[in-house]
């Protein structure tokens, strides 16, 4: 009986862990998000500029000139960037709850073969 | 979070229930309140060090400048065309403060991190194993 237990309480924290694994990747899945609709706002505004136009950076208090051709560089392989860790923070989400669906399907098979022998 | 319980050998070996004074309880609460100071202490201090590495980024920056460019230099919710020089310094007057406020903190941080393993030492020493007092 206090194995059943045992067991029970050792699948109840490892549920409890993915659970927590799940939480930390969804939360970095969204905070990529927040960062690729800030990069394609400056690559909007980017493709709206004129000729003559100017680009700056804000690095600490100053506003520094930026070359544009680096500037546009620089934002699109930040996208691509992001654009690959989403990708793959999604498969790891989807890795995640598999394997939640595996301990709980685990969790019931144990609590009815415990009613079962009761 | 990290539950680091006895297991059930381990609370048997522990013996009698050691008696919680007021004095404890109070040690207990202490080193709470310490830990709770020390952890937003440090999210200032990381804080402080990226606004310094900006600041000596841009004084790199501008050093490759040229002397008669004009530099933006934001002041509240404006900026202002300061010459290089100017912005210079300002960033050098910047930057002084921020180390001091880094060393402010650095001294509050190692403060309180001494009380803290002081006060771990004597619950320790009074409580063993029935208390978890890792952060």
């Amino acid at each position: 009986m206090a194995q059943v237990q045992a067991r029970l309480q050792a699948l109840s924290e490892e549920f409890t862990k993915l659970q927590k694994d799940l939480q930390d990747v969804v939360q970095s899945r969204q905070k990529l998000e927040a960062q690729k609709q800030e990069n394609l706002g400056v690559q909007k505004e980017f493709s709206k500029l004129k000729d003559d136009e100017t680009i700056y950076k804000l690095i600490g208090p100053v506003l520094l000139k930026q070359d544009r051709v680096d500037a546009e560089s620089t934002v699109n392989g930040r996208l691509e960037f992001i654009s690959k860790e989403i990708s793959r923070l999604e498969t790891q989400i989807k890795e995640v709850q598999t394997k939640m669906e595996k301990k709980k399907d685990e969790i019931v098979q144990v609590q009815t073969a415990a009613q079962g022998a009761a | 979070m990290n539950r680091r319980m006895l297991s059930r050998e381990d609370e048997e070996a522990a013996g009698e229930e050691i008696e919680v004074r007021r004095e404890d309880q109070d040690k207990i609460n202490k080193f709470s309140r310490l830990h709770q100071h020390e952890l937003s202490l440090e999210e200032e201090l990381k804080l402080k060090n990226k606004e310094k590495e900006e600041l000596d980024d841009i004084t790199t920056e501008l050093e490759l400048a040229d002397d008669d460019d004009i530099v933006p230099y934001k002041i509240g919710d404006a900026f202002f065309h300061v010459t290089l020089p100017q912005a210079q310094e300002m960033l050098g007057v910047s930057g002084a403060k921020v180390e001091e406020e880094i060393s402010e903190l650095e001294d509050k941080l190692g403060t309180i991190r001494q009380e803290m393993t002081q006060l771990k030492v004597e619950l320790y020493a009074r409580f063993g194993k029935t208390i978890n007092l890792e952060t």
